[in-house]
């Protein structure tokens, strides 16, 4: 089975005036970002729904409503659609993703059973690594039954070993019909260094299974060590049914409500492509919400002149951090989901189990906030939808940080006094405090568990903290960036009136960005230079990455192509990106090699590095990508509206600060407000502590210095 | 480890109250990331596969008297030796300021052995040492007469490579490059060597640095007293567990064969007696020190023990030493567990303080069995061995090399009883085990493989399986290189299980010269679960050979250890367990009693209900000698949850097994039954009084080759005929009781014993 959107001749032009939209499903609310041509922007949440598409739909009829247009006029003069939705993850993880079955090279049909010994403990974080009776919880993505072996060996060099035994593929294939599978993933060793086995293979799968979704392993995940190749393709495949049935849908829906731009989805990578890149690789969306994120606060540093950027987004479960230096977020090849290493192009993304929804418990005396989650149901205490353990939600509100009759606009009341019972009770009482106290050392906990992620990805990675600017989103990111910003020694932070819907925006206006990459070993030994014949190998294999990454842009003339190298010392574990010309010779590698070393004592220290152990060049990559033109912001934003005064506690539980409290939808520029103050913005609550202070901008930004201790 | 005396240390008030109490979170918080950023900085640094890929190294941060208060979840055995590092330091003249790195790598001091290079740092504040960092890891190669630093041919430690007591690489701040270029002058690997240690450097000074800010923000003396505070509460919360347990002896044995020049076997025995709040060791049964390379020092039996104790009594316990504290353990010298000079020990972790590990496993999990409150964790031993395959030549890009395979880390995880143990799941030791893809294998050295895949019926067979290990069959792409083979447990089945479950494959170590010069010989290879003709079983410490790129090496690791009769097993498992390819139809049939339908198509649809319950009546029928009409069709459950029939009332009981109560009466007399009504001791545990013996058969890939000095003896319930327990002992003694509770007034008091209602 093949599916296909239309794929656009060209982009739209953004920089004629029309309104751009972006979406981005979470496992709770659809976000939904609206930006008018004159650069007025709304932000709103919908439910998400069991099909997906009934809950971005109803996000857009919001947002017309917001806008004050009929939801045809809205979509009419849409030009610009972006999205992205966890769909592809939640069918991987609760394993509603299609039949698949899996081919492999003789003698390794146990690549995914195995999984390098790390598929076991996959699910496991913290101290429940030490607990072995909870290892194994993670199945391989398919069943060992639905893995078929055929008859073929290629070597490291691509030298054919064993040649590919036809009559094996052929009964492969019949096995995995007479099973009944879906869709078919074909990972050979050593594809990406002779991909023709891997060709033929799907030629005859082809054949047999005519209706079948293939992922061949040498496209969808182009590098060397099988584990994470075939369980990227085996993930890829499994995904091709549903992604390919939700895109088609979403697109009819929306073309009904007259909407004539195309979807242009959000990747991992950052960034967005055609719907129907995704629809055959969308393996390569599966972490596209937290991606986004990362590029809102990319895009938020670009408008601001501010080329180091931190972002943070606390959602109910858990803390995520992206770090933008220069401009550009970091990226790593690596990610791990479903219990499953996969190769997957990834903005790089930090994250701890602790979020509104984390909850705080004392065992043998010892407080700890997370990895467990109240989640949205039944959430935490104040809800009064069932929840009994105490939360940060549930400790912000009795710190005062929460205003229980306004929280996210949702309509809920929370519950002040239950929230402050379960944590004395829970908390307080093993640890001899009021309610108050505990709550406070809740929010110590919580934030010395983000401040020390932070750390971790700044400072351990040779980054002064003090060189970047903390971009906090998230429901509760606003109200404790203060602390952390003071923890690290940061002068402030930046909330923007987007907070709580950092991914749509993200979508909304990330740069289209598609990538390509393929291996492209070369060993340097010890003293050893690189040679005109090491400079021809990489050129070849840029030409190709490049061919491929021109091909799959709808605009290639317009788009701008970057390439690099992964390197790394030999026998090391971590290796850079290193930026590298398109035809290189000896003296563009040799630099190459030099830009590796420089950035790699930056990274991990002077002396890090080990020349003497000599290079490896693991693979190139080319990047082909158009920018979003920069749009005009127009303040359609409010004055802050005071609402009088609240007992907030900052750092004495006992002498809690008379707090002013403002309002606002969407700030006007040029405001400044004194701390101690909140600021309540849709769905979350910016925190000014004393001695700080917060200014707004035209773009509605709200810039909160935090202040002197 | 129980020895520790903190008196000597200075008075820091380790009460932590109100906001005391989340301050202290914090800084435990922030000690723990500490260890985790030394983590970071080590693997980032070194060029070692065994610190980037397995994991084979330990970070932590000690007290100022050396008990470590953090690690990270890394190979527990590396637990205690940075530790006696310390120890030896603060027990020498050595003046110590701040900015000293100190290295060391002896085994009689604190290394398991030479292989493993220690550092350590002390933090000085206002002239006192306040606390230590601590890193170790394996290097591949740390000289001697044979690469890797481990020869079987080795009589004398002396031939295995350099020993370094306690040396000053850095003194105060600066490295001594004397001292570098004399312990890289004895490596065959200085490239390797070298990088590491400064890895060990910088992970040092990560670590200093780090805990200087944290002092200075809190105050040493708080820094202080949640580092001890860290360590008294884990002693306190594994006092309170062992409190949880019943007290009494138990009492296991394993083996190891060929110490490198004689195939002889040796013992290592452990009586371990349970009483209160603590836990005593004794390893004075085990064998003398044996003249080759399979010894431990006494540093290496506290890593053994280490290595087993914390993951098995420390789940959900923050890991520290506080863990160690209420264990002791006595053992005379010069046993094999407790080497002196000249006894070499170069294969220690992977011979005799494995093997420590696998009697301390055995031990335990026959205590969490009979607490009715852990009985479910109670598992079968892991991966009772590592099998070492070295290869060392001119690799194919022209350099020197030297490879130390992890792949045989795949070993199968024992079972517990409330699931199978995981297939290739590495051993205890070893909390986030790890090992790297065939193709990366292929493309850093010369190796090539034929296949890399799980090893049927390589599970310890039982209600609940033991997991299965991988096995490899791999060749060189370069002419020739130097192959170094070495392991135990060739004849042994190190991965015993529990109550009646079967003990895990052993291992199977083969060699075919020339075999790639065949027709098609990878199908040969692959069609063939036995290993087909033109190989030699190399039993279990061929050692050094010459391997070229016509040969191929084969080789099977050992599964873990079953629990429960695999008569006992849901026939709907074993049916999963042949689809996925991991038991045989045979074994399905033969070890388990299940008649498949459709077996013979390799994808069985089913089983056949009447005939499987016919077909394990005649097993257990032949196992009694006596007619299968005589004997009932077993169908109830079974499992140490499962309460026994027909209880008088105020009767408790505790489970010994899948079968075995231990039941009290209300006026506190003990009797052991079967869950079929058999009553085999009364007044004691001691229930093989009462059993019957048998002379089990292992399944092949089991007992293969069982040592000559070696039998087996199942046990079975007089009354159904079904399996209790399997022993594996010597021949010239009887087996012995496992487990003697103290059935004192104290355990009825102190124990949650199960009634009749729960």
């Amino acid at each position: 089975m093949t599916l296909t959107t239309d794929i656009p001749g060209t982009l739209p032009d953004e920089t004629t005036h029309g309104w751009s939209i972006g979406t981005d499903v979470g496992g709770t609310f659809t976000d939904l970002w609206l930006r008018s041509p004159s650069g007025e922007s709304y932000v709103c949440k919908s439910p998400t729904t069991a099909d997906v598409v009934t809950g971005v739909v109803n996000a857009v009829h919001l947002a017309a409503d917001l806008a004050g247009l009929g939801t045809q006029e809205l979509c009419a003069k849409v030009q610009r659609f972006g999205h992205g939705t966890t769909v592809g993850l939640n069918a991987l993880l609760t394993g509603r993703s299609a039949k698949t079955g899996l081919i492999t090279t003789r003698g390794f049909g146990d690549v995914l059973e195995i999984g390098r010994l790390r598929r076991g403990t996959a699910s496991l974080k913290g101290m429940d690594l030490g607990d072995y009776f909870l290892r194994g919880q993670v199945p391989p993505l398919v069943p060992r039954e639905l893995v078929v072996e055929v008859n073929e060996r290629v070597d490291a060099n691509g030298n054919v070993l064993t040649p590919l035994d036809l009559a094996s593929v052929e009964q492969a294939a019949e096995i995995l019909k007479a099973e009944g599978v879906e869709a078919v993933a074909i990972c050979l060793l050593w594809a990406t260094e002779r991909p023709e086995h891997e060709q033929a293979v799907a030629e005859v799968v082809a054949r047999i299974l005519p209706e079948a979704f293939l992922s061949m392993s040498h496209v969808i995940a182009p590098s060397v060590g099988e584990y994470a190749r075939a369980s990227t393709t085996t993930a890829n495949a499994a995904l091709g049914p549903i992604a390919g049935h939700y895109l088609l849908k979403l697109e009819r829906e929306l073309r009904e409500l007259g909407m004539t731009a195309p979807i242009m989805m959000t990747t991992s990578a950052g960034g967005v492509v055609p719907a129907a890149a995704i629809t055959s690789s969308p393996v390569n969306g599966l972490l596209s919400g937290p991606a986004s994120c990362v590029v809102a606060g990319q895009s938020l540093g670009k408008e601001q002149g501010l080329p180091n950027i931190l972002t943070m987004d606390v959602g109910g479960t858990s803390f995520d951090v992206g770090v933008v230096v220069q401009g550009v977020p970091l990226l790593r090849e690596a990610v791990t989901f479903g219990g499953a290493d996969m190769r997957v192009p990834s903005v790089d993304i930090a994250s701890v189990g602790a979020g509104g929804g984390s909850i705080a418990s004392v065992d043998g005396g010892i407080l700890s906030v997370g990895p467990r989650s109240a989640g949205a149901t039944p959430g935490p205490v104040c809800y009064g939808k069932g929840g009994t353990e105490p939360t940060t939600t549930d400790a912000d509100l009795v710190l005062g940080v929460l205003d229980p009759e306004a929280f996210s606009s949702g309509g809920i009341i929370l519950d002040r006094d239950a929230a402050a019972r379960a944590i004395e009770e829970q908390v307080g009482r093993p640890l001899g405090l009021n309610a108050v106290e505990a709550a406070r050392a809740i929010r110590m906990v919580f934030d010395t568990t983000m401040s020390d992620l932070l750390r971790s990805v700044t400072i351990e990675r040779g980054h002064d903290p003090r060189e970047f600017t903390l971009v906090a989103g998230g429901g509760s990111g606003p109200s404790h960036a203060w602390a952390l910003c003071r923890e690290l020694g940061m002068e402030g932070f930046l909330v923007p009136a987007t907070a709580t819907a950092q991914s749509a925006y993200g979508a909304g206006t990330s740069d289209l960005k598609t990538t390509s990459s393929r291996t492209s070993y070369i060993r340097l030994s010890s003293g050893l230079t690189p040679q005109a014949e090491h400079a021809q190998t990489l050129a070849h294999a840029l030409a190709s990455t490049s061919t491929a990454v021109l091909d799959s842009v709808p605009d290639p003339d317009h788009a701008t192509l970057t390439h690099s190298a992964a390197v790394r010392y030999h026998g090391q574990a971590n290796h850079l990106d290193v930026y590298l010309p398109q035809a290189p010779n000896a003296g563009d590698v040799t630099q190459m090699l030099s830009r590796f070393e420089a950035d790699y004592e930056l990274l991990f220290g002077a002396g890090a590095g080990f020349r003497e152990a000599g290079f490896e060049i693991l693979s190139v990559r080319s990047i082909a990508s158009r920018s979003t033109p920069a749009q005009p912001s127009a303040s359609n934003g409010e004055l802050f509206e005071e609402l009088g005064v609240r007992q907030v506690v900052f750092e004495d539980p006992d002498v809690p600060e008379a707090t002013r409290i403002y309002s606002c939808r969407w700030p006007a520029g040029g405001q400044t407000v004194f701390g101690p103050c909140l600021i309540n913005l849709p769905g979350c609550v910016v925190v000014v502590p004393p001695n700080g202070s917060a200014a707004t901008d035209d773009a509605g930004v709200i810039h909160v210095k935090v202040g002197i201790l | 480890m129980s020895t520790l005396n903190l008196n000597d240390a200075p008075a820091i008030s380790t009460a932590f109250s109100g906001t005391d109490a989340v301050t202290a979170q914090i800084v435990r918080s922030r000690l723990v990331a500490i260890t985790d950023q030394m983590r970071v900085a080590l693997q980032s640094v070194s060029g070692s596969p065994t610190v980037t890929e397995a994991s084979d190294f330990f970070t932590g941060l000690y007290l100022p008297d050396g008990s470590f208060a953090t690690m990270g979840h890394q190979v527990t055995f590396e637990a205690p030796p940075v530790g006696a590092l310390i120890r030896h330091l603060l027990s020498s003249n050595m003046k110590l300021r701040d900015g000293d790195r100190i290295i060391g790598n002896d085994p009689f001091i604190g290394a398991l052995h030479q292989n493993d290079v220690q550092m350590c740092a002390p933090l000085v504040v206002d002239g006192e040492i306040i606390a230590w960092a601590g890193v170790m890891a394996h290097e591949t190669d740390m000289g001697g007469m044979d690469f890797a630093s481990w020869s079987p041919k080795a009589k004398e430690i002396w031939q295995e490579g350099l020993r370094i007591p306690a040396v000053k690489l850095v003194d105060g701040g600066e490295l001594r490059q004397d001292v570098l270029d004399m312990i890289l002058a004895a490596t065959r690997l200085p490239a390797q060597v070298g990088l590491d240690i400064r890895a060990f450097i910088a992970t040092l000074n990560v670590a200093s640095e780090r805990l200087t800010e944290l002092c200075h923000r809190y105050g040493t003396d708080v820094i202080q007293g949640v580092m001890v505070s860290m360590v008294a509460d884990s002693e306190q919360r594994m006092r309170q567990r062992l409190l949880e347990i019943p007290d009494g002896v138990v009492h296991t044995r394993d083996f190891l064969e060929h110490d490198g020049h004689t195939d002889k076997l040796y013992t290592v025995d452990l009586v371990a007696t349970k009483k209160g709040d603590s836990l005593h060791l004794d390893f004075s049964g085990s064998s003398p020190q044996a003249q080759g390379f399979v010894n431990c020092s006494r540093a290496g039996l506290m890593g053994g023990v280490a290595g087993a104790l914390i993951p098995t009594l420390g789940f959900g316990l923050p890991w520290n030493d506080g863990l160690l504290r209420p264990v002791e353990v006595s053992a005379p010298d010069r046993l094999i567990c407790t080497a002196m000079a000249p006894a070499p020990v170069g294969s220690a972790t992977v011979e005799t303080i494995w093997v420590v590990s696998n009697v301390v496993s055995a031990a335990l999990n026959r205590l969490l069995l009979a607490t009715p409150e852990h009985a479910q964790r109670a598992q079968g031993v892991s991966s009772g061995t590592m099998a070492t395959f070295n290869l060392s030549g001119i690799n194919q890009y022209g350099e020197k090399f030297g490879l130390h395979l992890m792949d045989p880390l795949a070993g199968g995880f024992g079972a517990f009883n409330a699931h199978d143990g995981q297939d290739a799941a590495g051993p205890i030791n070893a909390p986030c085990p790890s090992i790297a893809d065939v193709e990366v294998n292929e493309q850093k050295t010369p190796l090539v493989y034929q296949y890399r895949r799980l090893a049927q019926d390589t599970g310890g067979a039982g209600r609940r399986r033991g997991g299965v290990a991988a096995e490899v069959s791999l060749t060189v792409s370069i002419p020739e290189a130097e192959a170094l083979v070495m392991t135990h447990g060739v004849e042994v089945p190190n991965s015993t299980g529990l109550s009646g479950g079967l003990p895990g494959g052993t291992i199977a170590q083969w060699f075919a010269p020339g075999f790639l010069n065949r027709n098609d010989p990878s199908a040969e290879l692959n069609d063939s679960l036995t290993v087909p003709g033109g190989f030699t079983d190399l039993g279990s410490k061929p050692g050094a050979f010459p391997m070229r790129d016509t040969d191929v090496f084969a080789v099977t690791w050992q599964g873990g250890g079953g629990i429960g009769d695999p008569l006992d097993r849901d026939p709907a498992d074993v049916l999963a367990d042949v689809r996925r390819g991991v038991v045989s139809v045979d074994a399905a049939f033969q070890t388990y009693g299940v008649d498949l339908i459709d077996a013979r198509t390799g994808r069985p649809t089913g089983w056949d209900a009447t005939a499987t319950a016919a077909t394990r009546r005649g097993i257990r029928a032949q196992r009694l000698g006596v007619a299968a009409e005589t004997l009932p069709l077993e169908a109830s459950p079974v499992g140490p949850e499962i309460a026994p029939a027909g209880l008088e009332a105020g009767e408790r009981w505790l489970p010994l097994g899948d079968r075995l109560r231990a039941i009290v009466s209300d006026s506190g007399e003990w009797r052991v039954q079967t869950l079929s009504g058999a009553v085999l001791s009364t007044g004691s545990t001691k229930w093989r009084e009462g059993a019957v013996r048998y002379e089990l058969p292992l399944p092949e890939r089991v007992g293969r080759s069982l040592h000559r000095d070696l039998a087996v003896v199942g046990w079975l319930c007089p009354v159904s005929g079904a399996l209790l327990a399997v022993d594996i002992h010597l021949v010239a003694e009887e087996p012995f009781h496992d487990l003697d509770l103290d059935l004192g007034s104290d355990i009825t008091v102190g124990l949650a014993l199960n009634t009749k209602e729960n």
